[in-house]
């Protein structure tokens, strides 16, 4: 048996001694300074040349319930639009073929390099210039009826997102490892089979909590599509203040509904990180 | 002539003399400028010169008359249509005129000096079918939003359309009258309705393009828009548009737009009838 | 006189600058056992890939079951197959890796239906069934419903095995199986190839066991540089080696 070796002197024994609390003094002077400027500044609008009761007597008006339907309504529909188009887009991408990545490219570029507003304008006056749109012989339509402010909004939105989405997914395909592509090939996949079925439900747990971000994005970028007459809570609020002059009032109104709609979403994208970002099956090692 | 009335005959003097003598407030004379604010995409009363981008129109040229008048500079400035009424209110803009109606429902915190006669008329596409303004009910009717005009046409709606046992004109936003016209040229709607100054502006710009029916449906004013509590002000600029009226150079400058049948004979402060 | 499995005639590969294979030529008989050794870099886990075109050769032919690989003479010419086509080759072998590379998002049993229930299209009743066999073959039987996060290395190479034995190849081929594994798990892994090799199934193992090597393999191929150096049955190969290469690099390993 070999006894414990013996150790230097002056150095004592601490584990008895308990580690005491720190007071952030510092930390509750700029705490208290803060509170002090946010109560300031709520009793300035408080007092402010703002006529609350308009704020009260519109925030539920119909004209702005019907608005923050048809935003919501929109965001959905136009993200849908936009997940898809970027997960064919990441796919172009990544193929062999450089027509096909080519493609893609420049269907990026061009979304990704021009405003929203310009693209839903551009949508929205499509008849200029193409009056009848159709498949000659078989159906033609005007222009302006197919395009409503509906269609408009929905493939300005969608098809900028598209842009946005697909460098995301990309991001997602090229995060799963390729050693799964190749096991996938070893079995006898082709590409797309591989993509489908093994690729993109790996990618889609890294690509889901940036999806909720834009998802959040898209519910204020909505409100572009107010200058295409599309009914969303801006359009309607501004309608309203049109009439009444009252344009903070109404702002306000709409305001309040985008951070009750964020409010509740940003959370909802937290959870959505928390499952599915880490922790679920990764290979043992 | 007796002490009554040479001291009447001297008081009349002496208004009259004060009356002329109307100042600037203190701010305006001291700073030399007058603040303005326009929205410029209303042809031909504000408006940027395709050509040359210069600001210019009816209302310009009032204005600049009125402040050589006032031996002021103006600085002009520009904002969208809903923006004028709060620049009002905020100060930012000393006066509006901009091509703005004299509504009541305006005049809670403005008075209004009227300057010229308006009110909406409708236009169609020269091969429109259309030949008088009841043609057009049951069909789609565009205008900007931002404007009076929607209940305008509501309102001509019921008592031409509906009360007559026709379909009502459906409405069609629209951003400003430039999207307006677009939409009337990609046939989203069948007609349109603008100020009745605005048309023959529009109408040299694309000769042979529009078609005015019917005469405008209701008479209106455009007004020089001031703040409540800023009566000096407005006694001042009404003194000198007066005065512009009264030896011609309002005329001259109306008839310079082709809008010589707008003119007023006076100006009148809230004169319109709703 | 039977035709070889898999006849490797002449193939050269560079990566950039990087010579990996220099005009490699062996051939891989049905039923035999054949262990690649040598140092990293010495080409054989490059050669082990190119025989089910997980990487493309740059030039030479190599035919399994008398088939050409990647390319079809036309002409005097050579054409690349279609992905397809390629594809379809690579049914006719199986491929275990050293990551395991199983599927994280399927369950074990899962993993080993994919295979045959989507490519080859087969019954889903009987792909099962066959999976929970390949299982208890690997000794997993209970282990059908877990994740691959659920189980330890050795369970998940050995499910990998049944993966890849689910597509019935004719030839199997093993890149470095238990390089990846804690020691104590090796030996299940071992088991299993045995077992395999011992039911007749034709593998090509790259593998640093060499004890495994000597116990099993037929025979065995000492690489360097990217060219065979030495080739025989392995009791002679590992035994006694001729190169002095060879030589160098068992004393090393050793």
């Amino acid at each position: 048996m070999r006894a414990a070796p013996t150790l230097a002197e002056g150095f004592p024994d601490l584990s008895q001694m308990q580690i005491a609390r720190e007071i952030h003094w510092r930390r509750w002077l700029a705490a208290a300074a803060i509170i002090v400027v946010l109560v300031a500044i709520g009793r300035a609008f408080a007092a402010g040349q703002i006529e609350w009761s308009y704020v009260s007597r519109f925030l539920t008006a119909k004209v702005i319930l019907q608005g923050i339907v048809n935003t919501m309504v929109m965001a959905v529909l136009a993200m849908a639009l936009g997940i898809v188009l970027g997960v064919v887009v990441a796919i172009m991408r990544l193929s062999p073929n450089p027509v096909l990545k080519s493609v893609a490219a420049g269907y990026t570029w061009l979304f990704r390099g021009t405003p929203l507003i310009l693209q839903l304008l551009l949508w929205f006056n499509l008849a200029l210039v193409f009056p009848t749109i159709g498949i000659p012989g078989l159906w033609t339509a005007r222009a302006v009826d197919v395009m409503t402010p509906f269609l408009a909004a929905l493939l300005g939105l969608g098809i900028n997102q598209g842009a946005y989405t697909s460098e995301v997914m990309r991001a997602g395909m090229l995060s799963v490892d390729a050693g799964q592509y190749e096991a996938a090939q070893a079995i006898g996949m082709g590409r797309l089979r591989a993509l489908r079925r093994i690729i993109l439900p790996q990618a889609m747990r890294v690509v889901i909590p940036p999806l909720g971000n834009e998802f959040i994005g898209m519910v204020k970028a909505t409100s572009l599509a107010s200058v295409i007459q599309y009914p969303e809570v801006l359009h309607n609020a501004e309608n309203i203040y049109y009439a009444n002059s009252r344009v903070i009032e109404l702002l306000i109104v709409a305001g309040c509904w985008y951070l009750l709609v964020v409010s509740i979403l940003t959370p909802l994208q937290m959870l959505l990180e928390r499952r599915f970002a880490r922790g679920t099956a990764r290979i043992n090692r | 002539m007796t002490r009554l009335s040479l001291f009447l005959g001297v008081a009349a003097f002496a208004a009259t003399a004060s009356a002329q003598a109307a100042e600037l407030p203190a701010e305006i004379k001291q700073a030399g400028t007058l603040k303005l604010t326009v929205n410029s995409t209303y042809a031909p009363m504000e408006y940027r010169d395709p050509a040359t981008s210069e600001l210019v129109g009816l209302d310009i040229d009032l204005a600049n008359e009125l402040a050589r008048r006032l031996s002021v500079k103006i600085v002009w400035s520009e904002t969208p249509f809903a923006e004028l009424i709060p620049s009002l209110q905020t100060k930012r803009a000393d006066f509006i005129i901009s091509g703005i109606s004299d509504r009541a429902s305006r005049r809670e915190t403005a008075d209004f000096i009227d300057y010229l006669t308006t009110g909406p008329q409708f236009f169609v596409l020269n091969e429109h079918e259309a030949k008088a303004a009841a043609d057009l009910c049951g069909k789609k009717v565009g205008t900007t939003r931002s404007t009076s005009f929607p209940v305008e046409i509501e309102k001509w709606s019921k008592q031409n359309c509906e009360a007559a046992g026709k379909p009502a004109i459906q409405y069609v936003p629209g951003e400003n009258s430039i999207d307006v016209r677009n939409q009337l040229k990609q046939g989203r709607i069948d007609a349109a309705v603008q100020g009745s100054e605005t048309l023959p502006y529009a109408q040299g710009q694309e000769p042979g393009k529009y078609r005015v029916v019917g005469e405008p449906f209701a008479i209106g004013y455009q007004g020089i828009m001031f703040r409540k509590d800023d009566a000096v002000l407005r006694e001042v600029v009404t003194e000198h548009l007066a005065a512009m009226i009264a030896d011609g150079s309002y005329k001259k400058i109306l008839d310079k737009f082709g809008l010589g049948a707008n003119a007023v004979a006076r100006p009148m402060m809230n004169a319109a009838p709703q | 006189m039977t035709k070889p499995l898999v006849a490797i005639r002449s193939v050269s590969k560079a990566f950039g600058e990087f010579q990996a294979l220099k005009n490699v030529s062996l051939d891989v008989w049905p039923g035999e056992v054949l262990c690649l050794i040598g140092a990293s870099g010495s080409g054989k886990t490059t050669l082990l890939r190119c025989i089910n075109q997980l990487t493309e050769i740059d030039s030479g032919g190599i035919w399994l079951d008398g088939e050409l690989l990647g390319v079809r003479e036309e002409g005097g010419k050579l054409r690349r197959l279609t992905e397809r086509q390629i594809a379809r080759q690579r049914l006719r072998t199986g491929m275990v890796f050293q990551r395991f590379n199983l599927f994280p998002h399927k369950t074990a049993l899962e993993n080993i239906t994919e295979g045959p229930a989507q490519v080859q299209g087969r019954n889903s009743d009987e792909v099962r069934a066959e999976a929970i066999e390949l299982l208890r073959r690997v000794g997993l039987a209970t282990k059908a419903e877990s994740y691959p996060s659920q189980l330890s290395g050795g369970q998940q190479q050995r499910v990998a095995i049944a993966r890849a034995l689910a597509m019935k190849p004719m030839l199997m081929l093993f890149d470095e199986p238990t390089s990846a594994l804690d020691p104590e798990l090796v030996g299940e892994v071992l088991a299993v190839m045995k077992e395999l090799a011992q039911s007749g199934m034709t593998m090509v193992v790259v593998t640093h066991e060499l004890g495994f090597a000597r116990e099993v393999a037929d025979r065995v191929v000492y690489m360097d540089h990217g060219a065979i150096v030495e080739s025989g049955r392995a009791a002679e190969v590992l035994g006694a080696p001729r190169e002095a290469r060879t030589q160098a690099f068992l004393a090393a390993v050793i």
